[in-house]
C-alpha cells in the first residue's frame, strides 16, 4: 500500500514551527515515515524534499537539527544543495556534517572539501574530521598543507591523515615527520603507525616495515619517545610474524 | 614488594624523584618536600615509589565509586581528578586529599591536561558514553593504561579504533563491568563445566535503546563547562535532565538519550549481554546477523530481535514466552535462559580475575604484569557489538547481516550510516 504522504503535512507544519521544549509528539509520524521510506524511492525523495525545505527556510536551530538528523538517514545528492550552505554557519555546521558525512557520492564530498577550503578555525577542523571519516583520498593534499602550520590544526591534520591511511597519506606524513616536534610530532607518528598497520593488514609488509623502521630510528635514544619506540618495535615484530 | 611498572628509567618522574629523596637526595632539592610515613610506606603499604600513579576522568556517580575503589588500594597513589562539573571535581579532590591527609590531588576541567602529565601511569574513565572512545584513545597515545566504565562504546565504529590504540601502544585497557564475572555464576559455572553441552539457544531480557532528547533550554549554571560536557556530541541547550548522571534510562538522565548513551539496552545490556556472552564463551565472536521479528499480526506479541553467532548459537532478546519452545538447561534470575544439547562436554576452567580486589584489582595486577585483564577491551568491544546491532535493527525495523572483517552491514546502506556519527568540531576520531 502506498504511503500516505498527505498525512505528513501537519507534522511538517509543526516541525517548521518547532523549538526546544515544545510539544514533540508530532515527531513520531515523521520518524515512522523515514523508516517506511526504506525501499520506496518516491517516499524517500518526497521526505528529502521536505527536510531540505526546512533547512532552507527560517525554521529554528532545533528544527534544522532534526532535519539534518533525518537526512543523515535518507539523504542523497539531492540534499546537498540545502546542506552545503549550513556548513559555513557556526550554528549549523556540525549538524550539516552529521548528514553529509553519511551521504555517499561525489556531491557530498565536494561540498565538504569546498567548505574546508573556505573556513578557518574549528569549523575547518570539523570538515577535516568528516572527510577523514569518509576516508576521502582527494583530501590528502589539502590536509598535508596544514601539517606545517599551527599546532592545533597540524595535530588534527595528522589525525585525519591517519584515518585516511592510504599510500599518499603515508608519504605526506613521512615528509612532515622530520621537522615536527612535541605534540605535533607525536600525532604525526601516531598517524604513521596507523598507516603502517593498514599496509600490513593488506599484505604490504615491506612498506609497513619501512615505516616502523623509520619511526624506530627517529625515536631511539629519546626517553620521551619511549611509547613510540615500543610501538614501532611491536610493529616490526608484527611484520616479521606476518606471512609473506 | 610490588613489581614496578616498567617506564623509561632515564625519564625523570615523580616516582624517581621520590625514590631519590627517600635515599638521601633531599638536600639536593631546593623546594621543601616533606617525606611522610605514607610516602615511605610501611609493613602493609608500599612506598610511594612503588605505587601506581593514577588519576580519574569523570568522578561523579559511577566515577566516584571507581575512584573510591582505587583510593582504597595501598598499591595506588591517586594524584588527579578531572570533571567538567565543579561539584564532582571538588568532591573527587576532597576524597583523594582525605585519603592521604594532604591537599595534593590536582583537579582539572579538561582531560587533556590530566593526560599530559607524564607521572600518571593509569586513569579510570567514567564519563558519559559519548566521550569513552576519544578519551581512551587519547590516554593510550599518552602512554596511560585505562580502566573504562561500561558500556565501552557508543557506536560500532569506535570499538576497533579503541582496540587498535590499546594494541599499538601496548596499553592495558580494561572495561568496567564488574557484574560479568561476579553476578552470573549461576549460568557461567554449569556452561563452563560442560554440563549444558553445546549451547544452541539463549533468551535474554534487555531494555530499550536510547531516545531523542527534546528537553527545553535552561540557563547554564556556572558550575559546569557545558561545551566540554557536550564535547563531540551535537550542541544542545543545557537542561539538567540532559546531563544528570543518575542511573535511570527512561528520561531525565544522559543514559536516556541517543547522543550520549545507548540507553538501557547498552547500559544494563553491558552486564546482561556480558554475563550471557561470557557464559556461552562467545567473547571472541561477533554476531553474523541480527533478525528483527516485528509485532505479530494479531498484535499480541511485541517485536523482538535475535542475534545469530557464526558458531550456531542464537541469542533471542525479549522473545515472547510462548515462543520459547526449548527447555532451558540453566537460567538466571535476570531473565536469562540458556539451552544446550545436553550432551556433557569437557569442562573448562572458568577465567578469574588476577590479583585481589575484584575487577579493580584485576586491572591493577595487569598494569603491573602487562597481561590482558578479564574484561580486556577486545572482548568488551565484541560483547558491545551485540546490543549495538540490536539497537540498529530495532531502529530500522529490519534484519541485517554483519561482515566482521569489514565491520559493515552487508547490502544495507542505511544500516551502515548508523555505524558512527559525525563528531562536533574540533573533535576527531
Amino acid at each position: 500500500m502506498a504511503y500516505d504522504l498527505a498525512s505528513l503535512d501537519a507534522p511538517f507544519s509543526s516541525l517548521q514551527a518547532y523549538d526546544w521544549g515544545a510539544d514533540a509528539g508530532f515527531f513520531k509520524a515523521i520518524d515512522d515515515a523515514v523508516i517506511a521510506a526504506h525501499g520506496d524511492a518516491a517516499v524517500r525523495a518526497e521526505l528529502e524534499k521536505r527536510f531540505s525545505a526546512i533547512l532552507s527556510g527560517g525554521a529554528s536551530r532545533a528544527a534544522k537539527e532534526y532535519a539534518c538528523r533525518k537526512l543523515s538517514m535518507i539523504g542523497t545528492a539531492a540534499s546537498v544543495p540545502a546542506l552545503a550552505p549550513l556548513l559555513l554557519q557556526k550554528e549549523h555546521s556540525h549538524m550539516a556534517r552529521f548528514a553529509l558525512e553519511r551521504i555517499d557520492g561525489a556531491e557530498a564530498a565536494d561540498a565538504l572539501r569546498k567548505a574546508f577550503s573556505s573556513l578557518d578555525g574549528d569549523l575547518k577542523l570539523g570538515m577535516m574530521a568528516s572527510l577523514a571519516a569518509r576516508r576521502d583520498g582527494a583530501s590528502v593534499p589539502l590536509f598535508a598543507a596544514l601539517l606545517a602550520g599551527d599546532e592545533k590544526a597540524a595535530i588534527a591534520a595528522a589525525d585525519a591523515l591517519g584515518m585516511i591511511r592510504d599510500a599518499a597519506a603515508a608519504r605526506v606524513l613521512e615528509a612532515a615527520a622530520g621537522s615536527a616536534s612535541g605534540r605535533k610530532s607525536l600525532a604525526i607518528t601516531d598517524a604513521r603507525l596507523a598507516c603502517a598497520e593498514a599496509m600490513l593488514a593488506v599484505g604490504k609488509r615491506s612498506e609497513a616495515m619501512a615505516i616502523y623502521r623509520a619511526i624506530e630510528a627517529s625515536a631511539a635514544g629519546k626517553p620521551s619517545a619511549r611509547p613510540t619506540l615500543m610501538a614501532a618495535k611491536r610493529g616490526i615484530v608484527a611484520c616479521l610474524d606476518a606471512t609473506p | 614488594m610490588l613489581k614496578r611498572v616498567s617506564r623509561d628509567p632515564r625519564s625523570p618522574s615523580r616516582r624517581k624523584f621520590l625514590k631519590t629523596t627517600a635515599t638521601g637526595g633531599l638536600a639536593a632539592v631546593s623546594a621543601p618536600y616533606i617525606l611522610t610515613s605514607k610516602a615511605l610506606g610501611d609493613a602493609t603499604t608500599p612506598p610511594a615509589s612503588d605505587r601506581l600513579v593514577m588519576g580519574g576522568i569523570g568522578v561523579g556517580n559511577m566515577g566516584s565509586g571507581d575512584q573510591g575503589a582505587f583510593l582504597g588500594r595501598s598499591d595506588v597513589q591517586y594524584v588527579a581528578v578531572c570533571d567538567v562539573r565543579q561539584k564532582w571535581r571538588e568532591g573527587g579532590k576532597a576524597r583523594a586529599d582525605g585519603r592521604y591527609g594532604n591537599k595534593d590531588c590536582a583537579a582539572y576541567v579538561d582531560f587533556r591536561e590530566l593526560l599530559a602529565r607524564d607521572d600518571i601511569d593509569a586513569v579510570h574513565i567514567a564519563t558519559p558514553d559519548h566521550w569513552h572512545a576519544i578519551m581512551t584513545i587519547a590516554a593510550c597515545r599518552a602512554g596511560k593504561d585505562v580502566y573504562l566504565q561500561k558500556p565501552e562504546t557508543l557506536t560500532l565504529r569506535e570499538g576497533p579504533l579503541m582496540i587498535a590504540a590499546a594494541r599499538r601502544y601496548g596499553r592495558v585497557v580494561s572495561g568496567g563491568s564488574q557484574r560479568v564475572l561476579e553476578d552470573y555464576r549461576a549460568i557461567v559455572e554449569p556452561c563452563w563445566a560442560g554440563e549444558v553441552g553445546a549451547i544452541k539457544s539463549i533468551d535474554i531480557n534487555v531494555g530499550p535503546p536510547s531516545m531523542a532528547c527534546y528537553l527545553p533550554a535552561q540557563e547554564t549554571p556556572p558550575d559546569i563547562d557545558w561545551d566540554l560536557w557536550l564535547g563531540p556530541a551535537p550542541w544542545e541547550p543545557y537542561n539538567p535532565g540532559r546531563c544528570d548522571g543518575n542511573f535511570g534510562c527512561n528520561g531525565g538522565s544522559w543514559r536516556s538519550y541517543v547522543d550520549y548513551s545507548g540507553g538501557s539496552l547498552t547500559d544494563w545490556g553491558a552486564h546482561n549481554f556480558g554475563g550471557t556472552i561470557f557464559a556461552a564463551d562467545l567473547l571472541e565472536l561477533q554476531p553474523a546477523s541480527v533478525t528483527y521479528h516485528p509485532v505479530s499480526a494479531d498484535g499480541k506479541d511485541a517485536a523482538y530481535v535475535s542475534l545469530d553467532y557464526p558458531n550456531g548459537v542464537a541469542i533471542h532478546c525479549n522473545r515472547p514466552q510462548h515462543l520459547r519452545t526449548e527447555k532451558p538447561s540453566v537460567s538466571h534470575e535476570r531473565g536469562i535462559q540458556i539451552t544446550g544439547d545436553g550432551r556433557a562436554r569437557e569442562a573448562k576452567p572458568v577465567p578469574a580475575y588476577r590479583g585481589s580486589g575484584g575487577i579493580y584489582g584485576d586491572f591493577l595486577e595487569c598494569v603491573k604484569t602487562r597481561e590482558r585483564p578479564f574484561r580486556d577491551i577486545e572482548p568488551a568491544v565484541n560483547t558491545m557489538t551485540a546490543p549495538h546491532m540490536v539497537a540498529i535493527a530495532v531502529r530500522l525495523q529490519r534484519s541485517l547481516k554483519w561482515d566482521r572483517t569489514t565491520q559493515r552491514f552487508t547490502g544495507d546502506e542505511e544500516a551502515n550510516r548508523l555505524l558512527d556519527r559525525a563528531r562536533r568540531e574540533p573533535w576527531i576520531l
